[in-house]
Protein backbone atom coordinates (compact mmCIF):
# COMPACT_ATOMS: atom_id res chain seq x y z
CA UNK A 1 0.00 0.00 0.00
CA UNK A 2 2.96 2.49 0.57
CA UNK A 3 4.22 1.36 -2.43
CA UNK A 4 1.25 2.75 -4.17
CA UNK A 5 0.92 5.92 -2.22
CA UNK A 6 4.79 6.69 -3.12
CA UNK A 7 3.74 5.99 -6.79
CA UNK A 8 1.05 7.88 -6.60
CA UNK A 9 2.99 11.26 -4.78
CA UNK A 10 5.62 10.27 -7.82
CA UNK A 11 2.71 11.06 -10.47
CA UNK A 12 1.27 13.86 -8.67
CA UNK A 13 4.97 15.82 -8.86
CA UNK A 14 5.36 15.06 -12.12
CA UNK A 15 2.18 16.28 -13.14
CA UNK A 16 2.53 19.93 -11.18
CA UNK A 17 6.36 20.10 -11.57
CA UNK A 18 6.49 19.71 -15.59
CA UNK A 19 4.37 22.73 -16.96
CA UNK A 20 6.01 24.88 -13.90
CA UNK A 21 9.68 23.55 -15.23
CA UNK A 22 8.10 24.69 -19.18
CA UNK A 23 7.06 27.73 -18.03
CA UNK A 24 10.47 28.75 -16.43
CA UNK A 25 12.25 27.77 -19.35
CA UNK A 26 10.42 29.73 -21.60
CA UNK A 27 10.66 32.78 -19.47
CA UNK A 28 13.95 32.42 -19.44
CA UNK A 29 14.44 32.32 -22.94
CA UNK A 30 11.49 35.50 -22.98
CA UNK A 31 13.97 37.51 -20.48
CA UNK A 32 17.21 36.73 -22.78
CA UNK A 33 16.06 37.43 -26.16
CA UNK A 34 12.44 39.14 -26.17
CA UNK A 35 13.25 41.50 -23.54
CA UNK A 36 16.08 43.65 -24.95
CA UNK A 37 13.16 45.23 -27.76
CA UNK A 38 9.98 44.04 -26.30
CA UNK A 39 10.81 45.46 -22.30
CA UNK A 40 11.52 43.26 -19.24
CA UNK A 41 7.13 43.21 -18.64
CA UNK A 42 6.66 42.54 -22.29
CA UNK A 43 4.58 46.29 -22.70
CA UNK A 44 6.60 46.95 -25.91
CA UNK A 45 9.60 49.43 -23.96
CA UNK A 46 12.49 47.42 -23.93
CA UNK A 47 16.11 49.30 -24.16
CA UNK A 48 16.64 49.22 -27.35
CA UNK A 49 13.45 50.80 -28.02
CA UNK A 50 14.41 54.70 -28.46
CA UNK A 51 16.64 53.44 -31.56
CA UNK A 52 14.03 52.15 -33.48
CA UNK A 53 11.76 54.08 -36.28
CA UNK A 54 9.03 51.18 -35.32
CA UNK A 55 7.59 49.68 -32.15
CA UNK A 56 7.43 46.66 -31.01
CA UNK A 57 4.64 45.02 -30.10
CA UNK A 58 3.38 45.46 -26.68
CA UNK A 59 2.43 41.72 -25.59
CA UNK A 60 0.42 43.11 -22.54
CA UNK A 61 -1.97 44.68 -25.06
CA UNK A 62 -4.92 42.56 -24.75
CA UNK A 63 -7.39 43.48 -27.20
CA UNK A 64 -4.54 43.71 -30.07
CA UNK A 65 -2.87 40.32 -29.05
CA UNK A 66 -6.95 38.23 -28.68
CA UNK A 67 -7.01 39.23 -32.65
CA UNK A 68 -3.77 37.41 -33.39
CA UNK A 69 -3.84 33.65 -33.49
CA UNK A 70 -1.46 31.25 -31.50
CA UNK A 71 -0.16 29.83 -35.22
CA UNK A 72 0.92 33.03 -36.37
CA UNK A 73 2.51 34.05 -32.91
CA UNK A 74 4.27 31.04 -33.47
CA UNK A 75 5.08 32.25 -37.77
CA UNK A 76 6.44 35.79 -36.28
CA UNK A 77 8.69 34.30 -33.77
CA UNK A 78 10.08 31.64 -36.26
CA UNK A 79 10.24 33.11 -39.60
CA UNK A 80 10.64 36.88 -38.73
CA UNK A 81 7.98 39.98 -38.75
CA UNK A 82 7.58 39.62 -42.78
CA UNK A 83 6.37 36.19 -42.37
CA UNK A 84 3.08 38.17 -41.31
CA UNK A 85 3.56 41.31 -43.07
CA UNK A 86 4.87 43.09 -40.21
CA UNK A 87 8.59 44.66 -40.04
CA UNK A 88 11.93 43.43 -40.51
CA UNK A 89 12.82 44.75 -37.20
CA UNK A 90 11.56 41.64 -35.86
CA UNK A 91 14.24 39.36 -36.41
CA UNK A 92 13.32 35.75 -37.44
CA UNK A 93 14.54 32.99 -34.59
CA UNK A 94 14.05 29.72 -36.10
CA UNK A 95 17.89 28.89 -35.75
CA UNK A 96 18.12 29.91 -32.11
CA UNK A 97 14.95 27.80 -30.37
CA UNK A 98 13.89 24.30 -30.41
CA UNK A 99 10.17 23.83 -32.08
CA UNK A 100 9.38 22.83 -28.14
CA UNK A 101 10.92 26.20 -27.06
CA UNK A 102 8.79 27.73 -29.56
CA UNK A 103 5.81 26.69 -28.55
CA UNK A 104 6.83 27.46 -24.71
CA UNK A 105 7.31 31.20 -26.05
CA UNK A 106 3.73 31.34 -27.21
CA UNK A 107 2.13 30.46 -24.56
CA UNK A 108 4.34 32.60 -22.29
CA UNK A 109 3.23 35.29 -24.66
CA UNK A 110 -0.19 34.15 -24.23
CA UNK A 111 0.39 34.43 -20.67
CA UNK A 112 1.41 37.75 -20.63
CA UNK A 113 -1.82 39.34 -22.56
CA UNK A 114 -4.76 36.92 -22.05
CA UNK A 115 -4.30 34.90 -19.01
CA UNK A 116 -7.76 35.24 -17.74
CA UNK A 117 -9.12 33.97 -21.60
CA UNK A 118 -6.23 30.81 -20.88
CA UNK A 119 -8.32 30.15 -17.76
CA UNK A 120 -11.29 30.10 -19.63
CA UNK A 121 -9.99 27.37 -22.30
CA UNK A 122 -10.46 29.96 -25.21
CA UNK A 123 -8.85 27.97 -28.09
CA UNK A 124 -6.69 30.39 -30.09
CA UNK A 125 -5.93 28.14 -32.89
CA UNK B 1 84.19 35.27 -38.61
CA UNK B 2 83.25 38.93 -37.09
CA UNK B 3 79.69 38.41 -39.01
CA UNK B 4 79.55 35.09 -37.89
CA UNK B 5 80.36 36.36 -34.19
CA UNK B 6 78.04 38.96 -34.47
CA UNK B 7 75.42 37.07 -35.45
CA UNK B 8 75.28 34.15 -32.58
CA UNK B 9 75.64 37.14 -30.26
CA UNK B 10 72.62 38.49 -31.40
CA UNK B 11 70.92 34.78 -31.39
CA UNK B 12 71.79 34.31 -27.79
CA UNK B 13 70.74 38.22 -26.72
CA UNK B 14 66.97 38.11 -28.95
CA UNK B 15 66.26 34.17 -28.58
CA UNK B 16 65.70 34.35 -24.72
CA UNK B 17 63.89 37.95 -25.12
CA UNK B 18 61.44 36.45 -27.36
CA UNK B 19 60.77 33.25 -25.38
CA UNK B 20 60.20 35.12 -22.38
CA UNK B 21 57.85 38.02 -24.59
CA UNK B 22 55.88 34.88 -24.90
CA UNK B 23 56.03 33.72 -21.59
CA UNK B 24 55.05 36.69 -20.24
CA UNK B 25 52.34 36.93 -22.24
CA UNK B 26 50.91 33.44 -20.98
CA UNK B 27 51.70 34.49 -17.83
CA UNK B 28 49.72 37.70 -17.80
CA UNK B 29 46.56 36.20 -19.41
CA UNK B 30 46.81 33.72 -16.28
CA UNK B 31 47.18 35.45 -13.99
CA UNK B 32 44.92 38.78 -14.76
CA UNK B 33 43.00 38.10 -17.57
CA UNK B 34 41.28 34.51 -17.20
CA UNK B 35 39.72 35.61 -13.97
CA UNK B 36 37.26 37.28 -16.38
CA UNK B 37 37.53 35.91 -20.09
CA UNK B 38 36.94 32.46 -20.81
CA UNK B 39 40.24 31.07 -22.55
CA UNK B 40 39.86 27.72 -23.05
CA UNK B 41 36.36 27.07 -24.20
CA UNK B 42 33.66 26.26 -24.99
CA UNK B 43 31.05 28.90 -24.96
CA UNK B 44 28.13 28.38 -22.73
CA UNK B 45 25.67 26.14 -23.42
CA UNK B 46 22.79 27.22 -21.32
CA UNK B 47 20.95 30.25 -20.36
CA UNK B 48 22.50 30.04 -17.38
CA UNK B 49 25.86 29.58 -18.14
CA UNK B 50 25.18 32.50 -20.80
CA UNK B 51 24.46 34.68 -17.60
CA UNK B 52 27.38 33.94 -15.54
CA UNK B 53 29.83 35.68 -18.96
CA UNK B 54 31.52 38.35 -17.38
CA UNK B 55 33.67 39.44 -20.46
CA UNK B 56 34.19 38.52 -24.14
CA UNK B 57 35.43 34.72 -24.73
CA UNK B 58 38.87 35.14 -25.59
CA UNK B 59 39.01 31.83 -26.68
CA UNK B 60 39.16 32.19 -30.40
CA UNK B 61 41.24 35.68 -30.36
CA UNK B 62 43.26 34.56 -32.96
CA UNK B 63 40.28 33.77 -35.49
CA UNK B 64 38.01 37.10 -34.24
CA UNK B 65 40.28 39.92 -33.50
CA UNK B 66 43.00 42.43 -36.04
CA UNK B 67 46.05 41.98 -33.94
CA UNK B 68 47.07 45.85 -34.41
CA UNK B 69 43.17 46.58 -32.24
CA UNK B 70 43.98 44.38 -29.69
CA UNK B 71 47.72 46.17 -29.13
CA UNK B 72 45.99 49.56 -28.93
CA UNK B 73 43.04 48.44 -26.89
CA UNK B 74 44.49 46.69 -24.29
CA UNK B 75 46.70 49.92 -23.18
CA UNK B 76 43.70 52.32 -23.35
CA UNK B 77 40.33 50.16 -23.11
CA UNK B 78 37.07 51.63 -23.71
CA UNK B 79 33.57 49.97 -23.51
CA UNK B 80 32.91 48.41 -27.01
CA UNK B 81 29.06 47.38 -26.25
CA UNK B 82 26.99 49.97 -24.90
CA UNK B 83 25.15 47.75 -22.28
CA UNK B 84 28.09 45.72 -21.44
CA UNK B 85 28.64 42.11 -22.37
CA UNK B 86 25.60 40.89 -20.20
CA UNK B 87 23.23 43.06 -20.97
CA UNK B 88 20.81 41.74 -18.59
CA UNK B 89 22.40 42.50 -15.48
CA UNK B 90 22.84 46.24 -16.64
CA UNK B 91 18.86 46.74 -17.98
CA UNK B 92 16.38 48.30 -15.03
CA UNK B 93 12.65 49.40 -15.61
CA UNK B 94 11.94 52.44 -15.99
CA UNK B 95 12.91 54.42 -12.47
CA UNK B 96 9.72 55.87 -11.11
CA UNK B 97 10.32 59.19 -11.49
CA UNK B 98 10.94 59.28 -15.31
CA UNK B 99 7.98 57.54 -15.48
CA UNK B 100 6.19 60.53 -17.22
CA UNK B 101 8.01 62.12 -20.27
CA UNK B 102 6.99 64.80 -22.13
CA UNK B 103 6.62 62.25 -25.07
CA UNK B 104 4.40 60.09 -22.77
CA UNK B 105 6.34 57.01 -22.86
CA UNK B 106 8.70 55.00 -21.08
CA UNK B 107 11.13 52.15 -21.87
CA UNK B 108 14.07 50.50 -19.78
CA UNK B 109 16.95 51.88 -19.21
CA UNK B 110 20.47 51.23 -18.44
CA UNK B 111 21.39 51.89 -15.01
CA UNK B 112 22.07 55.80 -14.91
CA UNK B 113 22.35 56.84 -18.59
CA UNK B 114 24.99 54.70 -19.71
CA UNK B 115 26.91 52.05 -17.78
CA UNK B 116 29.63 53.28 -15.52
CA UNK B 117 32.93 53.81 -17.13
CA UNK B 118 34.82 50.43 -18.18
CA UNK B 119 37.24 49.35 -15.10
CA UNK B 120 39.51 46.81 -17.59
CA UNK B 121 43.27 46.09 -17.10
CA UNK B 122 45.52 48.57 -18.86
CA UNK B 123 48.14 47.13 -20.46
CA UNK B 124 52.13 48.66 -21.13
CA UNK B 125 52.85 48.19 -24.56
CA UNK B 126 55.32 45.72 -24.58
CA UNK B 127 52.82 43.69 -22.00
CA UNK B 128 50.30 43.94 -24.53
CA UNK B 129 52.45 43.16 -27.75
CA UNK B 130 53.40 40.18 -25.41
CA UNK B 131 49.65 39.43 -24.60
CA UNK B 132 48.46 40.09 -28.58
CA UNK B 133 51.08 37.33 -29.77
CA UNK B 134 49.30 34.63 -27.21
CA UNK B 135 45.97 35.80 -28.30
CA UNK B 136 46.81 35.39 -31.86
CA UNK B 137 47.66 31.92 -31.13
CA UNK B 138 43.92 30.65 -29.96
CA UNK B 139 42.30 29.61 -32.88
CA UNK B 140 40.02 27.32 -32.08
CA UNK B 141 37.20 28.07 -34.55
CA UNK B 142 39.82 28.09 -37.11
CA UNK B 143 37.64 26.09 -39.28
CA UNK B 144 35.21 28.62 -39.60
CA UNK B 145 36.96 31.30 -40.79
CA UNK B 146 39.04 29.77 -42.81
CA UNK B 147 35.64 28.43 -45.32
CA UNK B 148 35.02 32.25 -45.61
CA UNK B 149 36.75 34.43 -48.28
CA UNK B 150 36.44 38.32 -48.36
CA UNK B 151 35.82 39.74 -51.78
CA UNK B 152 37.04 43.23 -51.05
CA UNK B 153 35.50 44.01 -54.65
CA UNK B 154 31.67 44.03 -53.39
CA UNK B 155 32.03 47.70 -52.23
CA UNK B 156 28.84 49.84 -50.88
CA UNK B 157 28.62 53.71 -50.36
CA UNK B 158 27.81 54.55 -46.42
CA UNK B 159 24.56 55.26 -47.41
CA UNK B 160 23.74 51.82 -49.24
CA UNK B 161 25.31 50.19 -46.32
CA UNK B 162 23.21 51.68 -44.10
CA UNK B 163 19.87 51.01 -45.64
CA UNK B 164 21.13 47.36 -45.56
CA UNK B 165 22.07 47.16 -42.04
CA UNK B 166 18.94 49.23 -40.92
CA UNK B 167 15.78 48.88 -43.36
CA UNK B 168 17.03 45.80 -45.00
CA UNK B 169 17.84 43.97 -42.19
CA UNK B 170 17.20 45.87 -39.44
CA UNK B 171 20.29 45.31 -37.79
CA UNK B 172 20.28 48.87 -36.37
CA UNK B 173 17.49 47.62 -33.15
CA UNK B 174 20.79 46.42 -31.20
CA UNK B 175 23.79 47.79 -32.73
CA UNK B 176 25.08 51.49 -33.23
CA UNK B 177 26.32 52.64 -36.29
CA UNK B 178 27.93 56.09 -34.74
CA UNK B 179 28.23 57.13 -31.09
CA UNK B 180 24.64 57.38 -29.93
CA UNK B 181 22.69 56.21 -33.13
CA UNK B 182 21.35 52.64 -32.89
CA UNK B 183 20.53 49.76 -29.91
CA UNK B 184 22.76 49.07 -26.58
CA UNK B 185 22.51 45.62 -26.94
CA UNK B 186 24.62 44.78 -29.16
CA UNK B 187 28.75 45.65 -29.98
CA UNK B 188 28.65 48.95 -31.73
CA UNK B 189 29.56 48.79 -35.12
CA UNK B 190 31.58 51.72 -36.16
CA UNK B 191 34.40 50.30 -34.81
CA UNK B 192 33.90 46.63 -36.26
CA UNK B 193 36.19 47.15 -38.96
CA UNK B 194 38.82 47.94 -37.16
CA UNK B 195 38.25 45.66 -34.51
CA UNK B 196 37.47 42.07 -35.89
CA UNK B 197 38.70 40.16 -39.25
CA UNK B 198 36.82 40.01 -42.11
CA UNK B 199 36.47 36.57 -42.31
CA UNK B 200 35.20 36.51 -38.62
CA UNK B 201 32.60 39.32 -39.14
CA UNK B 202 31.05 36.52 -42.41
CA UNK B 203 31.08 33.82 -40.28
CA UNK B 204 29.44 35.51 -37.29
CA UNK B 205 26.94 37.59 -39.13
CA UNK B 206 26.10 34.36 -41.35
CA UNK B 207 25.45 32.53 -38.55
CA UNK B 208 26.02 33.63 -34.91
CA UNK B 209 25.54 30.30 -32.88
CA UNK B 210 28.18 28.61 -34.27
CA UNK B 211 30.55 31.13 -32.45
CA UNK B 212 28.47 31.57 -29.28
CA UNK B 213 25.26 28.78 -29.10
CA UNK B 214 23.13 30.90 -26.78
CA UNK B 215 23.69 34.80 -27.82
CA UNK B 216 21.26 36.70 -28.11
CA UNK B 217 22.23 37.64 -31.78
CA UNK B 218 20.09 36.11 -34.06
CA UNK B 219 20.50 34.70 -37.48
CA UNK B 220 18.80 36.75 -39.86
CA UNK B 221 19.74 34.49 -42.70
CA UNK B 222 21.34 37.29 -44.46
CA UNK B 223 21.98 36.42 -48.56
CA UNK B 224 25.47 35.53 -49.80
CA UNK B 225 25.81 38.63 -51.44
CA UNK B 226 24.49 41.07 -49.15
CA UNK B 227 26.98 39.73 -46.18
CA UNK B 228 30.22 40.79 -48.44
CA UNK B 229 28.57 43.93 -48.83
CA UNK B 230 27.48 44.43 -45.16
CA UNK B 231 31.20 43.69 -43.88
CA UNK B 232 33.32 45.50 -46.64
CA UNK B 233 30.74 48.38 -45.09
CA UNK B 234 31.58 47.94 -41.95
CA UNK B 235 35.15 48.16 -43.08
CA UNK B 236 34.55 51.73 -44.82
CA UNK B 237 32.34 53.01 -41.68
CA UNK B 238 35.65 52.14 -39.20
CA UNK B 239 37.59 54.34 -41.22
CA UNK B 240 34.94 57.27 -40.58
CA UNK B 241 36.48 60.17 -38.03
CA UNK B 242 32.70 60.84 -35.62
CA UNK B 243 35.40 62.91 -33.15
CA UNK B 244 35.04 65.15 -36.06
CA UNK B 245 31.38 65.70 -36.43
CA UNK B 246 30.54 65.43 -32.77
Amino acid sequence: MPVIKWMFAVALLMFVASPATHAEEAYLNYKTYCMQCHGMHGKGDGVNVPAMNILPRDHSDHDYMMKRTNSEIYKVIKFGGPAINKSVKMPSWGDTFTEEELRELVGHIRRLCCEKELIRGVNFK
Amino acid sequence: MKRLLLLSFLIVMVSPALASAGEDGVKILNERCAYCHDLKGPAPQTIRQLWKRDAPDLFYAGDKYRREWLVAWMQKPVRVRPAGVNYLRAINSTPTHLKKTKKGRKYDVLWGKYLKPLQHEELSQPEAEAVADVLMGLTQHYDLTASEHFDASKKVTLDQGELLIDKVYGCESCHQIEPGYGGYTGSELYTAGKRLQPEFMLSYIRRPKNWDPKIWMPNLHVKPADLQKIVNYLILLSKEDYNASH
